[in-house]
């Protein structure tokens, strides 16, 4: 009995486990296919002749370095823009008394909340007549916007649970309210505060439909458009498209993988709560 | 003295709330006004070079003749209805299978949060690749168990089968994150006091854990389908809206019209058309939860 409700345990881990990683999993083990292995029948799945070769041209093929550069100053600014608009507002609605609160919180969310299909049509329309395609500015404003709920609500969510007396003491020894904010609350709430900055940033780097419309010059594009450059018209070099899809998930294995719990957390105080 | 506190303590929450107001007012409000304007107007196609000028709702009527928006609508439609529910009974299993004391905890999380950080373009791509005729694993893995290998991604329903999977695969962990948040929130002692009673596993599912769940799973719903009704990268990494226009969806289209066709009126009354899709599929799931936890008070 004791021994088959392990069982039963470890079978849901190996289940969830596998569901989550066996795409990951079989992209690494592509990655070191040569193309020739990749066409033979049956196919196989361990590489027969695992190679680095696929690596090497991931690298020269496109500027794959310069996408990540790309993705990673878009995403850095547009999250350093949604944490500080963000935690200006998520203290105003929390730690102020403001009339109808609860209106302006649902308010900010409905208009943040707006279709992103919809608003490419004309943010691309405006960021034409400007002249602002091709330009990080372009990215990094809606990518502000479409984490600004999400960040907000985990933001609120922290800062609710900070005791006034705390902030009441800082302006009592001559702390502004502002200054209050950022010395007082900002460093008690910096798990929330860290938290969103995850979700900010994840939801920047995984961007596509924006990503593809403002950015049409190759050096200006943001990694998850980069990596649709690899396949060719009809050919789909899939060692080397896995190998770059490789190098381009590294970076936010690692994120997600340090900071799991945090970000569990947020994903699911601001889903729970929302 | 309170007075005063309190209309300065307003204003600096005014203050405070402007720049989210500002930020929103230049990329949401401020947009969306010029997308209802560009809306109604239109290149005249007898004299193109006078540029764009008024037509009223002939975009809109437009789209009502216009047999790609219908089919697009259609297939969005389709996406929505399958990937909603298949993602949810996906998603709870899931949470059902994680939510158990595992000693080591980071294989059952990270096997959660890797489909919800994977973007969705490379989610696409690598099940494209499992679809595929010859390379494709699921065609080899059809060929153990006796099937013949099929064509995915050159027929429509099957290619739609295939996109649907994928988008299946991609949101079902988010489900699954949230469902579980919501199944930790249960006191164990309702299980305990169910099983004194006799209640079977299954008795204990339907009448504890479902209804303390519904909450968690009414906005599961909701951010599945808003997201639903959006779908664009997975299609478009897999089949490219292919064979033919036969998978596009609405987004797909919005997008090829404003960007490929240049077509901004029509785009944009394409665009206004999506935005009250996704408005009438909140609102009702909205009424729909408000009328429920109506009943439940009274």
């Amino acid at each position: 009995m004791n021994l088959n409700r392990r069982a039963v345990v470890w079978l849901s881990a190996v289940i969830v486990a596998v569901n989550g990683f066996f795409p990951a999993v079989w992209m690494l083990l592509t990655s070191f296919k040569t193309e020739t292995e990749l066409i033979r029948s049956p196919i196989t799945y361990l590489p027969i002749a695992p190679t680095l070769a696929n690596y090497v041209t991931a690298f020269t093929a496109q500027p794959i370095l310069r996408f990540m550069a790309n993705s990673v100053i878009v995403a850095g600014l547009s999250t350093l823009l949604c944490i500080v608009i963000g935690a200006l507002a998520a203290y105003a609605l929390t730690r102020l008394r403001m009339p109808h609160r609860n209106l302006v919180m649902s308010l900010l969310l409905a208009v943040a909340m707006f279709p992103l299909i919809s608003l490419m049509v004309p943010l691309f329309k405006l960021m034409r007549e400007l002249g602002l395609l091709n330009t990080y500015f372009a990215l990094i404003m809606p990518y502000a916007v479409l984490s600004l709920p999400v960040c907000t609500l985990v933001m609120a969510a922290f800062f609710q649970d900070i005791p006034p007396d705390l902030e009441a003491a800082a302006m009592v020894d001559g702390c502004s309210r502002v200054g209050a904010l950022f010395r007082v609350v900002m460093p008690l709430a910096a798990p929330g505060v860290f938290t969103a900055a995850i979700l900010a940033f994840v939801n920047a780097w995984d961007e596509f439909l924006l990503a593809l419309t403002m950015m049409n010059r190759v050096s200006m594009r943001t990694l998850s458009v980069g990596i649709t450059l690899y396949q060719g018209e009809f050919a789909f070099p899939w060692p080397l498209i896995s190998a770059a899809l490789v190098v381009a998930i590294v970076p936010i294995c690692i994120l997600i993988a340090v900071f799991q719990e945090r970000v569990v957390g947020g994903l699911t105080a601001g889903g729970v709560k929302g | 003295m309170t007075a005063r506190k309190d209309l300065s303590e307003r204003a600096l929450g005014v203050l405070l709330l402007t720049p989210a107001a500002l930020l929103l007012a230049a990329i949401v409000v401020y947009p969306v006004a010029t997308l209802l304007w560009t809306s109604l107007t239109g290149v005249d196609n007898a004299n193109p070079g006078a540029g764009e000028k008024f037509v009223g709702f002939d975009n809109y009527l437009r789209a009502f003749d216009d047999d790609r928006f219908w089919h697009s609508l259609w297939q969005t439609v389709v996406y929505v209805a399958v990937t909603v529910p298949a993602a949810l009974l996906v998603g709870l299993g899931l949470a059902l299978l994680a939510n158990r004391p595992f000693r080591m905890k980071w294989p059952v999380r990270l096997g959660l949060l890797l489909p919800w950080a994977l973007p969705l373009v490379f989610a696409g791509l690598i099940f494209r690749w499992f679809f595929e005729y010859q390379t494709g694993v699921v065609n080899d893995l059809l060929a153990t168990v006796g099937i013949a290998p099929q064509n995915w991604l050159s027929d429509p329903t099957l290619a739609t089968v295939a996109i649907c999977t994928a988008i299946v695969w991609k949101a079902s962990s988010f489900m699954a994150l949230m469902l579980l948040a919501g199944l930790q929130t249960i006191p164990r002692s309702l299980y305990e006091a169910a099983e004194v009673d006799g209640a079977t596993a299954w008795q204990q599912f339907v009448e504890i854990t479902l209804p303390m769940l519904r909450p968690a799973i009414f906005v599961a719903l909701i951010f599945r389908t808003i997201t639903a009704i959006q779908t664009f990268d997975i299609p478009y990494a897999m089949t490219g809206g292919g064979p033919g226009d036969s998978t596009e969806t609405l987004a797909m289209y919005i997008h090829k019209t404003t960007l490929d066709f240049l077509d901004f009126g029509y785009g944009s009354a394409l665009a206004a058309l999506m935005f009250l899709l996704s408005m009438a599929a909140t609102s009702g799931y909205l009424r729909y939860t408000r009328r429920s936890a109506g009943r439940e008070e009274r």
